[in-house]
């Protein structure tokens, strides 16, 4: 044994020799190999990413300006007859349906820019007039300057992108100051409309908000529980094997089928009104709550059992040892797989479409039973519109959605920050 | 044989005050694994007791039967009875978190909670409801932090982390959480044996100090420690109870011929 040893160990190590330095240019070569690897997929992946937010800006900030057109109406010689008197109090609405805006607005166009004047303004112009009467009714008495909104062809001749002849028609308005570009506050504050000059994205936005919010209160609390009790309470036996089996499975499950599921239950048994956000919240919950449980579970794992042991040491009970110290010490962990999930139901468009979020919603949504769109379905139709109007509303409306997660992380990470500790 | 090593100490302490905790045939198991082995011990009040033994042989195993912690593990199950104060812990009648409260808990790695030094000591006394309100609250963080000997080092920074304090430091906040309560009987295992010479000093220094209120039982690999700060050790070998007596006499003069090898360092 000993006379072995003494063989195999014939001289020391040479730690200067050239099979030694050799080995270390090795090294060296693998680890700076590695890096550059590591760099150049992370600058892949972030060119990717800066490719999709240039396109969707360049094409969509356009999407929050607007054209307008400038339009001379002399009121007391226009075929309104409307009484100034009318319009105050009871019965205003009233006389301003009975009133034939669009008429009056073909004559004033007509009459400033000729026989074609009224192409120059876009079809729901004429909202604008009604409005302005609406918000004074003393402009009823006297001439007066408004700005309207141009059609879709000077529009996007203003926008720097139109055809040959709207972009002839635009250079002349401009020469005389009679267009000018804004921002369209419509968009920020109405619904879908077939006019792509008159949508907006409030009513979506506005769906999209009352969704997640339903979507939160159900499956934030319900994850959390269900993680926690498969955690610290559920005994380890084949049930409950089975349980944690069929949580990870169902994370997994394509989205669509979520969609029948709420469908079946959610419209045809409980009778809930469909294209509701309320509707829509639940479906969604049902899909981000196997997210919420597994990463939950994974942050309970992740306490260290020496709390647990030092809690329960000194006389503290099951449940406190879970509210006064686990779910703390876990909640940065369940934060990131409920913003994972919350995320991954803001973009979610398939489920929503079985259960009716595709109809057409002209107006916001009062509460949570009123029928609704929402951002990525709102996103999805627009992007089938022929007209060309909807193009630029199409990526501005990706803006919004993008914004509107970015503002969700946002505030998934202050929360996280916020509660994260040492040990 | 575990009547053979009582019934000398029974009579000797039948004069005495009656146990504080007795154990009586207690055997634990992981699954099928038999990790201690008929072990019965009487643990007295104002008393210091070691446990010593090589490593594996059941000592931590045996320390947590004493106030259920066992109970955590899944695959652990005990057998035999275990009384404090004449009232059986594993009754069901006995809640296992008041008794946690009376047989309070050290461990081997200091683990602070990573909440304020404040809150650290605190958090019992406020789950057990007993202080009144914030004074009287107060009086019993400080009068914790004194007595662990902490209290001059922290007293300007109670709102620090407690995980922000040195190794021994925070054993040491451990031991004013466990006291915070008010226990009749501390556990500690190995509370020294992660710390240097000097914290290892205080915390011996505190042993003795707390000895004159509570029953202690301490787990040591440390022979100088079983024998400086205990007035009985018990020997276990193999998840067998060997020997248990006054600390003198089973350092000065064992009675099995395993205990002598064990304290001489012959084997462990
Ligand atoms: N949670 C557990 N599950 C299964 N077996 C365990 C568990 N904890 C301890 N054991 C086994 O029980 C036996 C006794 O372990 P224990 O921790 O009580 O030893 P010990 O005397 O405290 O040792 P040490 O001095 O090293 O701390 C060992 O054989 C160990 O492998
Ligand atoms: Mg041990």
């Amino acid at each position: 044994m000993t006379d072995m040893a003494a063989s195999i160990d014939p001289s020391p190590t040479d730690w200067n020799g050239e099979a030694m330095r050799r080995r270390i240019r090795r090294r060296y070569a693998a680890e700076r190999r590695f890096k550059l690897l590591g760099l150049a997929a992370i600058l892949v992946s972030a060119g990717f990413l800066a490719f999709l937010l240039v396109t969707m800006f360049s094409n969509g900030i356009s999407g929050f300006a607007r054209s307008e057109v400038r339009l001379d109406v002399d009121f007391p010689r226009s075929s309104l007859f409307l009484d100034p008197a009318a319009l105050e109090g009871f019965g205003a609405d009233q006389a301003l349906a009975g009133a034939d805006f669009p008429e009056a607005l073909n004559e004033a166009a007509q009459a400033q820019y000729g026989d074609s004047g009224r192409s120059l303004f876009s079809e729901g112009a004429w909202i604008g007039l009604r409005d302005a009467v609406r918000d004074d009714p003393s402009l009823l008495g006297r001439r007066a300057t408004l700005w309207l909104p141009a059609s879709t062809a000077i529009d996007i001749a203003a926008k720097g992108e139109g055809e040959a002849e709207a972009e002839r028609l635009k250079a002349r308005l401009a020469e005389a100051g009679r267009v000018r570009t804004g921002i369209n506050w419509t968009f920020l504050r109405g619904s879908d409309s077939t006019d792509p000059s008159a949508v907006g994205i409030w009513g979506a936005f506005k769906g999209s908000l009352l969704t997640m919010i339903v979507t939160l209160l159900i499956a934030f609390p319900i994850g959390v529980l269900s993680a926690v009790y498969l955690e610290e309470y559920a005994p380890r036996n084949r049930w409950t094997d089975m349980i944690e089996v069929s949580i990870n499975n169902l994370a997994a499950v394509p989205s669509i089928i979520f969609g029948l599921l709420g469908l079946a239950i959610f419209l045809n048994v409980m009778h809930l009104p469909r294209s509701a956000p309320l509707v829509g919240g639940l479906t969604l919950a049902l899909m981000t709550m196997p997210v919420i449980v597994i990463a939950g579970r994974n942050a309970i794992k992740s306490v260290p059992p020496s709390i647990r042991d030092a809690a329960l040491g000194i006389g503290a009970s099951r449940i406190q040892v879970v509210f006064h110290h686990v779910l703390p010490l876990a909640l940065p962990g369940i934060l990131t797989g409920t913003i994972i999930g919350m995320a991954r139901a803001l973009g979610e468009t398939a489920p929503l479409l079985m259960i009716g979020m595709r109809a057409f919603v002209a107006a916001p949504p009062g509460g949570f039973a009123d029928p609704a769109s929402v951002l990525p379905v709102q996103i999805f139709l627009w992007s089938d519109e022929v007209s060309r109007g909807f193009v630029e509303k199409t990526s501005a409306a990706i803006i919004v959605l993008l914004v509107f997660l970015l503002a969700m992380n946002g505030l998934a990470i202050y929360l996280r920050n916020k509660f994260e500790r040492r040990w | 044989m575990a009547d053979m090593i009582q019934s000398p100490i029974q009579a000797a302490d039948a004069a005495a005050s009656s146990p504080k905790m007795t154990a009586r045939g207690v055997s634990v198991f992981y699954g099928e694994k038999k990790a201690v082995d008929d072990v019965s011990i009487d643990i007295h009040r104002e008393h210091v007791t070691a446990f010593i033994g090589p490593s594996g042989c059941g000592k931590s195993t045996f320390l947590r039967t004493l106030n259920r912690m066992n109970d955590t593990i899944g695959s652990a199950r005990v057998e035999g009875r275990i009384e404090l104060d004449s009232e059986d812990i594993y009754a069901s009648s006995m809640d296992v978190v008041q008794l946690r409260a009376r047989v309070g808990m050290v461990f081997q790695k200091p683990n602070p909670f990573p909440k304020s030094i404040f809150e650290n000591v605190a958090y019992g006394p406020r789950i057990h409801g007993l202080a009144a309100g914030k004074a009287e609250l107060d009086v019993i963080v400080e009068r914790s932090l004194r007595r662990a000997g902490l209290w001059d080092e922290v007293k300007d920074r109670l709102a620090e982390s407690g995980t922000a304090l040195s190794g021994g430091q925070q054993q040491r906040l451990c031991i004013a959480r466990a006291i915070a309560v008010d226990p009749e009987v501390i556990l500690m295992d190995e509370p020294a044996s992660a710390l240097d010479p000097i914290a290892t000093a205080r915390i011996e220094e505190l042993i003795h100090e707390l000895r004159g209120n509570y029953a202690i039982v301490i787990v040591t690999h440390n022979m100088q420690q079983a024998a400086r700060v205990s007035q009985r050790t018990a020997f276990f070998h193999l998840g067998v109870l060997v020997e248990y007596g006054e600390t003198s006499a089973i350092f000065t003069n064992p009675r099995e011929t395993r205990t002598k090898d064990y304290i001489t360092g012959r084997y462990g």
